[in-house]
């Protein structure tokens, strides 16, 4: 009769533990405290940054239109939805209570303009060219990097290992450069200023050739850079991955039992080599979103990365936290990803019970 | 007996190619294996056991050299030369006719895929491809080595104990019916109880499928369980080949009887226990005349001098020593309370 009491007691308790248990649940709780920490982070950062909205506007407007301080003042607050003299606890929780509503608010710097709307319409653009880029500098990696692997120590093995720690240790955005430099304006192999934006603005958007070509032609570059940037890293990691798993027992033993070289390459070598590298892949998925933002700010490519450098340089708070917002929950996201695709390629790491 | 010669490996020399020079690992090894037979090569790391027999498979490192020899392997009347063998032939060759069972099973098996995935590969790659016969095969095969089949077939192999790998590679071994089997230590690394189950499984499968076996080891007892004969190899050379009674009872090399001697036995004592003194010479630049004379009890300048010929001393049993009758005196007493 005494036990029962206790046993009670500890009902709730195993109960809890039994959620905190649940792999699932527990990794939703964890990004969705994530994502909160990170936009109350950047909530408060963005307005630790010099200047608000409303100043860079009247700056603007005082060398652009020689109006007052007075002035120029009335017309910015006149026309922004911004009361900078509200306290910043105040504006907080009314940021988090709209976006529980799932709401990201309206620009300040262009009225009316809906943020969603915003991202929405920059966001296709990152996608299409950083993400292609990704893929691109991926099988890219993966293919020289087993080359490496294959003839290491030979002539090939060094040339490539060469290139790519020389394309690593360069940033993207030096190549931009050097290409926009050497390319465009030295040898003029093409105009610079054609290529700017996400594609030529004289045609009609939809699915006719000119238009797709145009798209693909303007975002050559950028990804042409994003690529000779990301990819001596990828090659780099697929030939130590595939160096040390030739070196397996197993990968002998197939040798041994008489298979084809083709089947040893692709189901013993490639697909044990390639394992952590598709856990980078996921994550970097989530940055693709972040986009890049030099890359496109250099080509002037209308991304949602120079979109995010617009908006920081105009102050714009709501449309800043909901991009960021979107890149937070993007990298999160493909974190997730990374683990449960792991699970899927890796027997070994197969949560039990899930069998 | 000649009919049944499956692989006469006549005269086989290998170097391994390093900074410091040639590395002098196998020297003029010859045997002859006969269908159904299992011959054990003994010996201390080092000795050039694997590495002869990988030379079979051609699976030496880049670095070594196959430099003179020939090992004619026999099947259905044809009789090729291993070595000649081009890179798609071997390929064939490999498993189907000659199956190498490694030390070590732990990572024998590719960890994403499944065992019975493993097996359809295998067969797959020798021009077997129905799945249907396959896995009703290894079915049988896993039975034989006392697995339960289809839990084995279809688990991952980290899902699989030490010991089921090893039983498993077994069975993999010779899903292909080969006539050679090479088993390069396949006890190590295992507990004394699995070690007994999987020699037990062993003598079976070989008596059930009739394949011949070279036996790498260097434990002594499991060897004279294998085999029938015996070679003892000593700094990449073959010094002693008998049948196991003869190795075990009637040695005529010092360094056989130095390796019997070092082995405990259950009615002796402790302090009876003799290692070999001295290290194995340096294989790059070897002693001269018999390699073993600097660790030799019995040496004299005669075997510094000169290398003793590999010779047959009486019927099938050949030596390489000089002085095979010191070896015989020596020996007294060695074995009086055993037999």
């Amino acid at each position: 009769m005494q036990a029962l009491p206790a046993k009670s007691q500890t009902q709730p308790f195993s109960f809890l533990e039994k959620i905190w248990r649940n792999y699932t649940l527990r990794t939703v709780i964890q990004s969705i405290f994530t994502v909160w920490a990170v936009i109350t982070f950047i909530f408060f950062l963005v307005r630790l940054m010099p200047g608000n909205p409303i100043e860079i506007y009247v700056n603007y407007l005082i060398n652009s239109e020689n109006l007052t301080y007075e002035q120029a003042y009335n017309r910015a607050a006149s026309q922004f939805q911004f009361d900078p003299s509200a306290s910043w606890l105040e504006q907080y929780f009314g940021y988090i209570g709209q976006l529980l509503r799932g709401n990201l608010g309206e620009s300040i710097t262009s009225t009316g303009t809906k943020v969603i709307d915003q991202i929405m319409r920059f966001l296709p653009w990152t996608v299409f060219c950083v993400g292609l880029a990704l893929l691109l500098s991926f099988v890219l990696g993966m293919l020289f990097g087993m080359i490496a692997a294959y003839y290491r120590n030979s002539w090939i093995d060094n040339l490539i290992s060469i290139i790519a720690a020389i394309l690593g240790a360069v940033p993207d955005y030096i190549w931009g450069l050097m290409i926009i430099i050497i390319c465009g304006v030295q040898l003029k192999w093409f105009n610079v200023g054609d290529l700017r934006g996400t594609f030529d603005p004289s045609l009609q958007p939809g699915f006719t050739f000119a238009f797709i070509f145009s798209v693909i032609q303007h975002a050559l570059l950028p990804i042409l850079t994003y690529v000779m940037g990301t990819v001596g890293f990828w090659i780099l990691a697929m030939r130590g991955s595939t160096t040390s798993t030739l070196g397996e027992d197993y990968v002998n033993i197939a040798r041994a039992r008489g298979l084809s070289q083709g089947r040893i390459i692709t189901a013993y070598v490639g697909r044990n080599a390639s394992l952590p590298l598709f856990t980078l892949l996921a994550i970097n998925i989530g940055f693709v979103i972040g986009g890049s933002i030099i890359v496109e700010e250099l080509f002037v490519y209308k991304g949602l990365g120079s979109f995010l450098f617009w908006s920081i340089t105009q102050r714009d708070y709501t449309t800043m936290q909901g991009i960021l917002l979107m890149i937070t929950i993007a990298v999160v996201f493909s974190n997730m990803l990374a683990d449960l695709l792991y699970s899927r390629l890796d027997p070994r790491v197969r949560i039990s019970g899930d069998s | 007996m000649e009919d049944n010669l499956v692989l006469s490996v006549q005269d086989v020399s290998i170097i391994y190619q390093v900074a410091r020079g040639n590395v002098k690992a196998t020297n003029n090894v010859s045997f002859d294996l006969y269908k159904g037979e299992a011959l054990a090569l003994i010996g201390e790391s080092g000795s050039g056991k694997t590495t002869v027999s990988l030379s079979f498979i051609k699976m030496l490192p880049s670095a070594a050299k196959v430099t003179t020899g020939k090992a004619l392997y026999t099947r259905e009347g044809k009789t090729v030369n291993i070595f000649e063998l081009n890179e798609e032939r071997m390929r064939a060759f490999r498993w189907q006719d000659c199956a190498m069972v490694f030390q070590g099973a732990q990572n024998a098996f590719n960890p994403v895929l499944k065992i019975k995935e493993q097996f359809f590969d295998t067969a797959k790659a020798h021009g077997w491809r129905k799945r249907k016969e396959v896995y009703d095969r290894a079915l049988e095969l896993l039975k034989l080595v006392r697995l339960d089949p289809e839990r084995v077939l279809e688990s991952y192999p980290h899902e699989l104990s030490g010991g089921m790998k090893q039983r498993t590679l077994l069975a993999l071994g010779v899903l292909l019916d080969p006539q050679v089997v090479i088993l390069d230590e396949p006890t190590t690394a295992l507990d004394i109880l699995t070690q007994r189950a999987i020699i037990d499984v062993l003598k079976e499968m070989q008596g059930r499928l009739g394949f011949s076996i070279i036996f790498i080891s260097h434990d002594l007892a499991l060897a004279a369980e294998m085999a029938s004969q015996v070679a003892t190899m000593y700094a990449g050379e073959m010094v002693e080949l008998g049948t196991v009674d003869e190795i075990f009872y009637e040695s005529l090399h010092p360094y056989t009887l130095g390796l019997l001697q070092s082995v405990p036995r259950l009615e002796r004592g402790q302090d009876e226990l003799t290692s070999i003194k001295g290290n194995p010479p340096d294989l790059i630049d070897p002693p001269s005349g018999c390699k073993f004379h600097p660790r030799c009890d019995f040496a004299e300048a005669k075997c510094a001098e000169k290398k003793p010929e590999f010779a047959t001393y009486e019927k099938e049993h050949k030596v390489a020593c000089w002085f095979p009758e010191k070896v015989i005196e020596a020996r007294q007493g060695l074995w009086e309370k055993a037999s």
